[in-house]
C-alpha cells in the first residue's frame, strides 16, 4: 500500500467512494508536498459530516454512529491510561467528580442503533455479536487469568515491557472489535436520526469538556503533572471533535 | 488558500463547463498559477455538492461511478454571481482608495 492510498483511506467513506481515485491521482502527481493538505482535508471533512456526499441512503448516519463509538472507545483507552485518577471518578459515592460521565452516557444512549424487534433479526444480531467478540473475549479472559495468577507481578525487564505492551494491545483490540460490532449492527438496525446523532455528539462533547475542565482545575490546585496536562489536552481535543461534528450535523439538518 | 476561496475557484471554473476533478484543478492552475492541494480541492467539491451548488453531470449513472464530471447548478451560478459582484464592489472601492482607476 503506497502513501497516496493510505492517506486516501483517512477520508470519510462517502468522500473516498466519490473522490478516492481522483485524490490518489492528484497526490501521485503532486508528490510529498501535497501530504499536509491531504491530511488537513481529511481532518476537516471528519469534523463536517454534513459535507459528505452520500453514496447510499443513511450512509452518513451509519458512519457517524460508528465514529461516535470509536471516539468513545478512544476516550475509554485514554482514561484507562490515566488510572488511578483522583480527579475523574466513575463512582456513585463521588457524584461531583463523576458528573462528567452523565452527559457521556446520555450521548451513547442517544446514538445507539436500535435493533429490530423480531426473533430472526435478534438471532442474527446475537450471532454477529458472538462472531465479532469471541476472540477479544478470549483475549480478555487470558489477560485476567494472567493477572490473577500473580505471574505479571514477578516479571521484570523485557518480559515486563512485553506484558504491558500485550495488555494495551488487547485493550486496543477489544475497542476495535466493539466498533466493528457497532458497524455490523448498524447495517440492519434502525439508525438514530440526524437530530439524535447531533444531540448525542454534543452531549459527549459536553461530558469530555467537563472531564478536561475537572482535570485542569485539579492541576491548578496541585502540582502540575505532564501526564495530567497531556490527558486534559487529549480530552479537550476529543471534546472539540465531538462538538464540531455535532454542531455541523445540526446546521445541516436546519 | 482558505477553503471558501477554494470553493469559489471551483465554482468559477465549473461555470464555464462541466469538468472532472483533475481537470478542475488544471483549470484553477491556469487561472491562478497554482494547483489546489487534494484536501482543499476535494473538500471544496464535497462541500459544494453537499450544499447543492454543484452536481454530477450524469445523474443517471451509478452513484459511485458518476464522480468524474461535475457541473454547476442554478443555485451555484446564483451564489457565484452574488460573491463575484460583492468582490467587484470591494475591488473597485479598494482601487479607488489607492488612486487607481479600475479598468
Amino acid at each position: 500500500m503506497n502513501a497516496a492510498t493510505l492517506l486516501t483511506w483517512l477520508y470519510p467513506p462517502a468522500v473516498r467512494e466519490r473522490w478516492g481515485e481522483d485524490i490518489r491521482h492528484e497526490m501521485s502527481a503532486s508528490g510529498i508536498r501535497s501530504w499536509p493538505d491531504t491530511l488537513a482535508g481529511a481532518a476537516r471533512l471528519w469534523l463536517h459530516p454534513g459535507d459528505w456526499p452520500e453514496t447510499c441512503t443513511g450512509q452518513t448516519r451509519r458512519v457517524v454512529t460508528v465514529a461516535l463509538f470509536a471516539l468513545t472507545a478512544a476516550t475509554g483507552l485514554l482514561l484507562r491510561s490515566a488510572e488511578p485518577s483522583s480527579t475523574l471518578k466513575a463512582d456513585i459515592h463521588h457524584p461531583a467528580t463523576s458528573l462528567w460521565l452523565v452527559p457521556l452516557l446520555l450521548g451513547i444512549g442517544l446514538a445507539a442503533p436500535l435493533p429490530p424487534l423480531s426473533g430472526a433479526a435478534l438471532r442474527n444480531m446475537t450471532a454477529a455479536a458472538v462472531r465479532t467478540l469471541a476472540v477479544p473475549t478470549a483475549a480478555v479472559v487470558a489477560l485476567c487469568l494472567t493477572a490473577w495468577s500473580g505471574m505479571a507481578e514477578r516479571l521484570t525487564g523485557f518480559a515486563d515491557t512485553a506484558a504491558v505492551t500485550c495488555y494495551w494491545l488487547t485493550l486496543g483490540f477489544v475497542a476495535l472489535r466493539l466498533c466493528v460490532l457497532v458497524a455490523r449492527i448498524a447495517r440492519t438496525a434502525a439508525l438514530p436520526t440526524t437530530r439524535r446523532l447531533s444531540t448525542a455528539l454534543l452531549h459527549i462533547g459536553t461530558g469530555l469538556t467537563l472531564a478536561a475542565s475537572q482535570n485542569l482545575l485539579a492541576m491548578v490546585r496541585t502540582t502540575p503533572h505532564p501526564g495530567s496536562l497531556a490527558e486534559s489536552t487529549a480530552l479537550g481535543l476529543l471534546a472539540a471533535m465531538a462538538i464540531s461534528a455535532g454542531h455541523d450535523l445540526r446546521q445541516k439538518r436546519a | 488558500m482558505h477553503s471558501n476561496d477554494a470553493q469559489m475557484l471551483v465554482l468559477t471554473v465549473l461555470a464555464d463547463r462541466p469538468l472532472h476533478g483533475y481537470a478542475i484543478n488544471t483549470a484553477i492552475e491556469e487561472l491562478t498559477g497554482r494547483r489546489l492541494g487534494p484536501g482543499s480541492l476535494y473538500g471544496a467539491l464535497s462541500r459544494l455538492e453537499g450544499r447543492g451548488l454543484i452536481q454530477p453531470a450524469d445523474e443517471a449513472a451509478d452513484p459511485q461511478e458518476r464522480h468524474r464530471t461535475m457541473q454547476i447548478t442554478d443555485a451555484g451560478r446564483d451564489q457565484l454571481r452574488a460573491e463575484l459582484q460583492q468582490m467587484a464592489r470591494i475591488s473597485a472601492a479598494g482601487l479607488r482608495a489607492l488612486g487607481v482607476n479600475p479598468a
